[in-house]
């Protein structure tokens, strides 16, 4: 008894000494790389914006737009050149000094065909980047293009030396953020030091960041009540209750930016009518799918999250959001489909979405849908939602700070991500207009009126907005959770012993 | 006459090794999505003509004998390509993760099997008492409790008993011993329970086989000690199911690895390949299973051989 008591506290002095000014995050899976340019999953992201890279705008944790590299802007009055002022001081973790040169080799390399960036067509319309001087750098549309600035905060700036080099990067990552890449173990852990040319005086507070991939769920529960982990940034809803009231620890919550949705295939019948989507719709009781299937913890969910304050119109708006297994059976008597309907439904393989999908067959059958799911490996399931060979499908979507980055390329005619081959003139009139506009106010009102068409008759029935939940030890000070599940404040955040 | 032997055990690891290769080659490839589709699964701010752009890049539009020979032929020369993710050679991706893998297994391996021997013989000689039952009880529980259930369990157990004491991951042995060591306890219970449960129920029925042998009576009739009849006469002749067993049982401990390894998030072969096979990493699937296979076949080969010292009449 003696013994294994003082193994556990020599264990304890080690553990404590080790841990000095080190963040220890568990993450379920590592990144596939570290070029910000290639890989835009979301641990890569996460691990690596704003830490090891910043970009020329930021995203504070209410989702509004704030300086980044850049310290301010001018936009013309037509809305097509911006004109940005690139900050002074601030060096790569190579130690060169940030240039304009860098900042237009890097959109430079987003928009290259060889690079293949994902992140291009965020900054399509972007026809002119110029460097007018060391501090300047000056960008042309082609059209105006309202989200730019919010598209602007992820896309990392990095040295010029890299523009044609899509290999690198992925390995060894170089910024201008408050952390420098130190170490990869594959499937251990990532190790990021403190930037000691960081261009602000007494940042980073933490001499080390590390991230460890723990696959198990459990197992990070159990490595931070044992304080191997200091921070697990996203956990579940199942998790967060679980922790609750554990001593020493913290949970924060915040809404969700993403989100989990029902898509329907609006090329096939009977969804390819718009009377047989909203009935879907009036089938479906969110709440009872929140309670069922994310233990309550989250909101029923329009096309945009609550968490876009300034856009999101309230889940009342919506006429087709109040159950009535009535008015659907009408509505699909009128539109002439003859039940039962055979539905093939594609679940993608996480918790929730297999849950949500079980509630949801349940729910449909009322009216008459005979749902057969299919929990696909995930592979199998991104190549049938690609190729658009479902009738309907159960997945989860990040979201977007700006409502464009969302519905453009998701509903527009031939959009990239419009699976559901949705096809509305009257929507891409709408979408074309919205993205054109500058003023905030003009383009709210064509995005509620997009919003009110696009959540009973659209190819998605977006089901529920999740609680994001973060378990943060006692000892961090100065973590505040984000909707966009990134670490924000890594630059601020200090670990007490 | 042995190197005979020798040749013609080489010749068969040669051709399972190649049609292992092409089994696997096939299989990954039979399952639907290929790493571009998956790399840019949730991001999907793409058009057809990246997605080809990439496949190119990542060798991915290549006729497939054409892959596989290209494969083959590298392969051949111990070139195993580049992990399509990481694009760090797979052999290096390789290296970095067998060290934990094979201390795991080795020293799994090494509780597995040495315990049961005294277990299994002890089981034998107190056959029937409650001693017995309960060990025995025992070793069906081992047998039938999943290990990722015991290693979740033992880990809450550990955690909530020693706060502070650090049971998850992975430090080099050279780098922290006591460390190192500290993180394979639970691991390797874990992992060698299954094994010993069922090496011990095995050496109790080979030994109860044993001493009903005549061979025994004999050695009791001329005046041998009960203990030394056990552990030398009829022990001797139950290790030769015994060290089969053992052969086959370190193939089932690499499969078993690979629910620990996740479990206890230890970095090495097991989530390398679970990884893998997830991000359809086609080049470091095949290497991977390439090496788990190939050492399978190498502790079978050396399990021959202990044959030959256990039993006098393989040697002829």
């Amino acid at each position: 008894m003696i013994r294994t008591t003082l193994l556990a506290s020599t264990a304890c002095l080690i553990g404590a000494a080790a841990a000095a000014q080190t963040l220890d995050v568990a993450l379920d899976v590592p990144p596939a790389g570290l070029d910000p340019h290639l890989v835009t999953a979301f641990n890569s992201v996460l691990i690596a914006s704003p830490a090891i890279y910043e970009g020329l705008t930021s995203i504070d944790n209410d989702l509004n737009v704030q300086p980044g590299l850049a310290t301010d802007w001018t936009i013309s009055e037509d809305g097509l050149t911006y004109t940005f002022t690139i900050v002074e001081g601030a060096t790569f973790h190579d130690g060169s000094a940030l240039t304009a040169e860098d900042v237009a080799a890097s959109l430079r390399r987003v928009q290259s065909e060889d690079i293949a960036s994902p992140l291009a067509s965020r900054i399509d319309l972007v026809t002119g980047i110029e460097a007018v001087d060391d501090t300047t750098v000056e960008l042309t549309l082609s059209a105006p293009f309202a989200p730019l600035l919010a598209s602007l905060a992820g896309i990392a700036i990095v040295p010029a030396e890299f523009e044609t080099d899509p290999e690198a990067l992925q390995q060894t990552p170089v910024g201008t953020g408050p952390f420098r890449f130190e170490e990869w173990q594959p499937n251990g852990y990532i190790s990021l030091t403190a930037f000691d040319g960081y261009r602000v005086e007494g940042q980073p507070a933490l001499d080390e960041v590390r991230f460890h991939f723990v696959p198990e769920s459990a197992t990070a529960q159990a490595g931070l009540l044992s304080g191997d982990y200091d921070l697990l940034p996203t956990i579940d809803p199942a998790t967060a209750l679980m922790l609750e009231g554990q001593p020493d620890l913290n949970i924060q919550t915040t809404r969700d930016l993403a989100y989990t949705l029902i898509g329907m295939n609006a090329s096939v019948p009977p969804f390819d009518q718009p009377e047989v989507r909203r009935a879907v719709n009036l089938l479906l009781n969110r709440q009872e799918i929140i309670d069922a299937a994310l233990f309550g913890a989250g909101v029923p969910a329009g096309p945009l999250s609550p968490a876009l304050t300034s856009w999101a119109l309230d889940v009342s708006e919506f006429d087709c959001y109040t159950t009535d297994v009535d008015a659907a059976t009408a509505l699909l008597e009128e539109a002439g489909v003859e039940t039962p309907v055979q539905v093939r439904m594609i679940v993608l393989p996480r918790q929730d979405a297999r849950d949500i999908a079980q509630v949801a067959q349940q729910q449909l059958a009322a009216g008459g849908f005979e749902l057969t799911l299919e929990n696909q490996e995930i592979g199998t399931f991104v190549q049938d939602w690609r190729n658009g060979n479902f009738d309907m499908f159960v997945s989860a979507n990040g979201g977007n700070v700006d409502p464009d980055l969302y519905f453009y390329r998701t509903f527009f005619g031939g959009g990239s991500t419009n699976v559901f081959q949705y096809a509305d003139d009257e929507l891409d009139a709408m979408l074309d207009e919205a993205r054109s506009l500058t003023g905030t106010e003009a383009r709210k009102e064509i995005y509620d009126e997009i919003q009110r068409k696009l959540a009973c008759e659209g190819p998605v029935a977006h089901i529920a907005y999740a609680d994001l939940s973060a378990a943060v030890a006692e000892g961090v000070s100065g973590y505040t959770i984000s909707p966009i599940g990134r670490i924000a404040d890594i630059a601020t955040i200090d670990v007490a012993e | 006459m042995r190197t005979r032997f020798l040749l013609g055990r080489v010749l068969d690891l040669a051709l399972v090794l190649l049609g292992v290769s092409f089994i696997v080659f096939s299989m990954i490839r039979l399952v639907p999505g290929d790493a571009v589709q998956i790399m840019l699964g949730a991001n999907t701010e793409i058009t057809p003509e990246r997605v080809a752009e990439l496949r190119a890049r990542v060798g991915l539009d290549q006729p497939l004998l054409v892959q596989y020979w290209d494969w083959l032929s590298g392969a051949a020369r111990l070139d195993f390509g580049t992990s399509i993710w990481t694009g760090r050679p797979v052999s290096a991706e390789i290296a970095a993760a067998m060290w934990p893998t094979l201390e795991l297994t080795l020293l799994a391996t090494l509780v597995g099997a040495g315990l049961s021997i005294p277990i299994g013989a002890f089981m034998a000689r107190a056959r029937g008492s409650g001693a017995e039952v309960a060990v025995r009880v025992g070793a069906i529980a081992g047998l039938t409790i999943p290990s990722f259930w015991l290693g979740i369990l033992s880990i809450l157990v550990v955690t909530s008993a020693f706060p502070g004491l650090s049971v998850l991951g992975y430090v080099p042995f050279t780098e922290d011993p006591l460390g190192n060591l500290q993180r394979m306890v639970l691991p390797v219970i874990a992992l060698s329970l299954p094994m010993l449960a069922n090496l011990s129920r095995l050496v109790r029925s080979a030994m109860l086989d044993a001493m009903g042998q005549d061979y025994v009576r004999t050695a009791r009739a001329k005046g041998a000690s009960a203990r030394r009849v056990t552990y030398v006469h009829a022990l001797r002749n139950a290790l030769i199911p015994y060290v089969t067993s053992v052969g086959v049982a370190v193939g089932y401990m690499l499969g078993g690895a690979i629910v620990v390894e996740q479990v206890f998030a230890i970095p090495g072969l097991g989530r390398l390949v679970l990884g893998a096979i997830s991000e359809r990493n086609y080049p470091l699937v095949q290497a991977t299973i390439l090496v788990m296979t190939a050492s399978f076949v190498f502790v079978n080969f050396a399990v021959d051989l202990l044959y030959a010292v256990l039993d006098p009449r393989v040697r002829r």
